[in-house]
């Protein structure tokens, strides 16, 4: 399945796994990526898609890893310096992500490692983030990622070994937790309030609905070996993206059968999903890592392969019949 | 001209005197010969033979004067140029008669060439002329004859009438008297009616005698010799070809009864598999069920040929799947009754037994797995058969048993949480009750759901299915070893790994895993061909060539930059190794996938960790080992080296200082665990 590539492809220099789509821009389709080489300098890249949609341009790089303001540009740039606001430096463990409140502004921040969950507030203008409060997630559990829910600010949920955690801001307390082993990634689903999406090494991706947390609504096969993130598509219901260890980045589109159900309603566990896979980008050299909506095109996402390559696509040739009326 | 024409008369008249003169003295001159001696006599004998010029001057002279010799002298000179004249005018003649007799033959010649052609074309039509002479007298002695086959044929038909309308004679032969009487022109459709009804009772006849299972009264009209007949595979099948030539022919004979015949031969394939299901619902077994099938089925094969029309084929196959829709789901719930039974036996009889709970719960798995594997077997039975009809559905019934089991177990999972009574008030049920029921949960869930698939995927699914239960297989297997390596991996501190001593033993438990896998495979899977796998088949690929670096022992860090834009580079180039093949259901295949699997994996788990030099030379050294001893299983060796190539690279990338073991070192701490291996292992044949 080596067919032509369709997307538009940015390299960097060295290996990365991270990719996020800027929010706050609202001019230009832009993502923030960085790389994790062992022993060179790391840069953070900032790439935009360019107006004709045809050409990926960096648009800003540094190094390290901190909190970081980009910089507005004034017309021309040639790769501006990104500020270092602040650093997170209450972490004694690994720091596995850094979680930013999913729209709008935000005053917080939360970072996870592999045994506490820090939330912190940070001050632009002083250019220093505080703790806030922290939690550790208990001995035998390490964590390995985390989400924010996008409905509820008090919530985070988090992912361990064997199971995913919802805590309570607020308390900092576990509110539930639902079992489920070695879950890579997981993303709530912004259009709906209950669902999530999680990925894991073996199993595949599974769409679930919080209210009934027993077992998956639904399941989609992922990858022909580990699904390493899926990302639900911002604007689009049922849209989701998966990465893998196989090289590919899928598209998958599942929803409940019957429509006419309003989202609150509590369906039932006859409700049948359909899900189908509408696509497989398959032009990619190694594993994919990362990957990202755009949340200003909702229909063009970025993804992030072990070798350093960004290739942005778009969906629109891919998607059926019956959703182009979305578009 | 009067004067040429005078001459001319003239000269012809002289010609003709000559002419007559010489032809006369010719026939005179026969004579003077015999008298010479008289020669002297006359002066005429210049005219003759026997001239002597001499003798005749002297004669002359002797004879007469000089006047007279010279008025002779003028004379003959005269008449020499008469001669003369008159020869060369009949010498003229002549030539004009040789050319006119010229022309005159070529005339006659080419008349001649003229009616030879007629002749040659009249011979032609003389001769057909001839031919149609004989033929009209042969003919007259064939008119003779017609006549007396014509009566002969009167008397045929006669006797066919007698016997179509005869009712002691059965169906087949009124058929064929029926052919025959239409290939005898005999106008046949008014038989129509008749004869169809015939054929309608004589099939009913028929079913109703399948239907009752006891002993068949007449010997003529009955098909099967009852149900408990099956130690008699060979049906008798004459009554079936009777019935099948008889509709045979009364397809050819009647084209307008098709209707009329399609629906018969419905009906009756209906009554066929009604007679099936009703034997199903009496928990017949598939070996009957596989005969009745067959049976059937010949029958509809055989009749189908005679009359495609009818599309029985296709609607056996409907009526089929039916049938056999139903006795997969008998099959199954009459294995939830059987558990059901074990299970309740505790209510029954709770003094007698010493472990009460014990045996029910033994009881009532051993019918679980018994009873799956009885259900497995025959249907594995009723495919192995290999009809027709079953064949076609093969993959329905598949799909149909696979959601037989998840049904099943629904319901069984239902039916135990009803036994356990959670909806009802618990002083009714015993709460030994209750242990067993949990306990029987807990074995379903963990051995029993795993090891009806498996049964599921060797019993059912050989070799022409994809996905489905080796995928399951692989999965589960694959979970359990990635399990082994994410601890291997996460366990020690890399970043301050001591010097590499010995291969570690985590490679034991990977190839002890790969060997019950093996084993396993091996008992249930079929071998596969080795072949090459084509490009096609895979879904998914990583190229490297950053393995080349390796070999390179100067590994400098100011050169890692060029080296990765090389990588990149030469990526270009390379040819990509397909690493996720489309699984088959064979031993290697498998086998294949799974060590593939567990190799990327720890290629992935090695890129979410540091290493220092030690650590990242551990990951060679296991590697190399891995190499070696993993080139028995792999069927496919490229993919396996590519992958462990691929782990060293990651591990590289990332150590702060990817130096390599030296090769010496690397074999010596091979060989000997190599050696150690050994030991403990004694040989196996």
């Amino acid at each position: 399945m080596q067919g032509g590539s369709t997307g538009i492809g940015y390299g960097l220099k060295y290996q990365a796994r991270c990719i996020t789509d800027v929010k706050a821009d609202s001019d230009h389709t832009s993502f923030l990526t960085a790389t994790l080489s062992l022993k060179e300098e790391n840069e953070v890249h900032l790439i935009r898609l360019s107006s004709g949609g045809t050409e990926l341009v960096c648009e800003g790089e540094s190094y390290e890893a901190a909190v970081w303001q980009i910089p507005e540009l004034y017309g021309q740039s040639n790769s501006p310096q990104l500020e270092c606001i602040a650093s997170l430096d209450a972490h004694k463990s690994k720091i596995k992500c850094v979680l930013w409140w999913p729209s709008g502004r935000h005053d917080k921040l939360i970072s996870i490692d592999e045994q506490n969950i820090f939330l912190w507030s940070l001050d632009s203008s002083k250019k220093s983030a505080q703790v806030q409060s922290q939690e550790s997630v208990g001995m035998p559990h390490h964590l390995s990622g985390g989400a924010w829910d996008p409905h509820d600010v008090n919530i985070v949920a988090s992912t361990t070994e064997s199971s995913i955690h919802f805590w309570d801001l607020r308390t900092m307390k576990k509110t539930n937790s639902m079992e489920y082993s070695h879950v890579r990634s997981i993303d709530y689903d912004t259009k709906n309030k209950h669902m999530l999406v999680t990925a894991a090494d073996e199993s595949g991706i599974n769409i679930w609905d919080l209210r009934m947390s027993k077992a998956p609504v639904a399941e989609l096969p992922g990858h022909a070996h580990w699904t390493w993130a899926v990302r639900s598509n911002p604007e689009y219901e049922g849209l989701i993206l998966s990465a893998g260890t196989d090289s590919t980045v899928n598209l998958w589109f599942a929803s409940p059968s019957n429509d006419g159900k309003t989202s609150d309603s509590v369906s039932n566990s006859a409700t049948k999903w359909t899900e189908s896979l509408l696509h497989s980008y398959s032009d990619y050299e190694d594993s994919v890592y990362g990957l990202s909506w755009s949340s200003r095109e909702p229909w063009l996402f970025a993804s992030l392969s072990y070798d350093g390559r960004v290739v942005v696509e778009s969906i629109k040739p891919h998607l059926p019949k019956t959703s182009s009326a979305m578009l | 001209m009067a004067a040429d024409d005078v001459s001319v008369d003239d000269k012809v008249k002289r010609t003709r005197d000559l002419l007559s003169s010489f032809y006369s003295q010719d026939a005179s001159q026969i004579s003077p010969p015999s008298n010479t001696t008289s020669r002297f006599a006359t002066l005429d004998t210049i005219n003759t033979t026997s001239f002597d010029a001499d003798q005749y001057m002297n004669l002359l002279v002797h004879k007469s004067n000089l006047e007279g010799l010279l008025q002779r002298h003028v004379e003959m000179a005269a008449e020499i140029k008469n001669l003369d004249t008159d020869l060369q005018i009949m010498k003229n003649n002549i030539v004009g008669m040789e050319v006119n007799m010229e022309q005159l033959l070529d005339k006659i010649m080419s008349v001649q060439s003229k009616s030879d052609g007629v002749n040659t074309l009249l011979f032609e039509k003389r001769e057909h002329i001839e031919k149609l002479h004989r033929t009209r007298n042969l003919l007259r002695k064939v008119q003779d004859c017609k006549k007396a086959s014509e009566e002969v044929m009167l008397v045929i038909v006669n006797k066919l009438e007698d016997k179509v309308s005869s009712d002691s004679e059965s169906i087949q032969a009124r058929a064929e008297a029926v052919m025959l009487l239409k290939q005898l022109d005999f106008p046949v459709e008014k038989l129509e009616s008749k004869l169809l009804e015939k054929l309608e009772q004589f099939l009913e006849e028929l079913d109703l005698s399948k239907d009752t299972s006891s002993d068949s009264a007449n010997p003529h009209e009955s098909i099967n010799e009852g149900i408990e007949s099956d130690s008699i595979p060979p049906r008798p099948e004459v009554p079936t070809r009777e019935f099948v030539e008889a509709v045979h022919a009364y397809h050819v004979i009647f084209p307008d009864s098709e209707q009329h015949l399609v629906k018969l031969m419905h009906d009756l394939t209906t009554r066929h598999f009604e007679a099936a299901k009703q034997q199903i619902q009496e928990q017949v077994s598939s070996a009957k069920l596989s005969n009745r099938l067959r049976f059937i089925w010949t029958d509809v094969l055989s009749i189908d040929e005679v009359l495609p029309e009818a599309g029985l084929q296709d609607f056996a196959y409907e009526a089929a799947r039916d049938v056999l829709k139903q006795y997969v789901t008998s099959l199954f719930s009459y294995l939830l009754h059987e558990i059901s039974d074990a299970l309740l036996q505790i209510q029954k009889d709770g003094i007698g037994e010493e472990y009460p709970l014990r045996a029910a719960l033994e009881a009532s798995k051993n019918a679980l797995i018994q009873g799956s594997t009885k259900v497995l077997s025959d249907i594995r039975y009723l495919l192995d058969e290999d009809l027709g009809l079953v064949l076609k559905l093969r993959d329905m019934i598949i799909s149909w048993v696979q959601e037989g089991f998840q049904t099943f177990f629904t319901q069984l999972n239902g039916q135990l949480l009803l036994l356990s009574g959670k909806d009802v008030p618990t002083d009714k049920v015993s709460s030994g009750l209750v242990l067993v029921i949990s306990q029987l949960s807990v074995f379903i869930e963990r051995d029993a759901i795993s090891r009806i698939t498996e049964e599921i995927g060797s019993s059912l699914l050989g070799g022409s299915y994809e996905y489905g239960s080796s995928a399951f297989y692989i999965s589960m297997r694959t979970q359990r070893i990635s399990v082994l390596l994410r601890k291997r991996l996460t366990t020690p501190n890399w970043i301050k790994h001591k010097e590499p001593r010995e291969v570690h033993m985590f490679v034991d438990l990977f190839l002890q895993e790969l060997g019950a896998v093996g084993s396993e495979v091996k008992q249930i899977l079929p071998q596969g061909l080795t072949r090459r796998h084509s490009r096609t088949e895979s879904n998914g690929s990583t190229s490297s060539s950053r393995s080349n670096q390796l070999r390179d022992n100067r590994s400098n860090t100011n050169r890692a930059r060029s080296q990765l834009l090389e990588t990149h580079l030469a990526k270009l180039f390379k040819q990509k190794m397909e690493i996720f093949t489309k699984i088959e259901h064979t031993q290697e295949s498998v086998v294949m996938t799974i060590v593939k699997r567990c190799l990327k994996s720890l290629q992935e788990f090695v890129r979410l960790h540091t290493f220092n030099r030690s650590g990242f030379q551990q990951i060679q050294l296991d590697m190399q080992y891995l190499r070696i001893t993993l080139k028995d299983n792999a069927e496919d060796e490229a993919a396996v080296e590519f992958l462990l190539d691929e782990v060293i690279v990651a591990a590289a990338e990332r150590c702060v200082d990817p130096s390599p073991l030296e090769p010496a070192i690397l074999d010596r701490l091979v060989q000997a665990k190599l050696a150690k291996t050994m030991d403990q292992e004694p040989v196996a044949s």
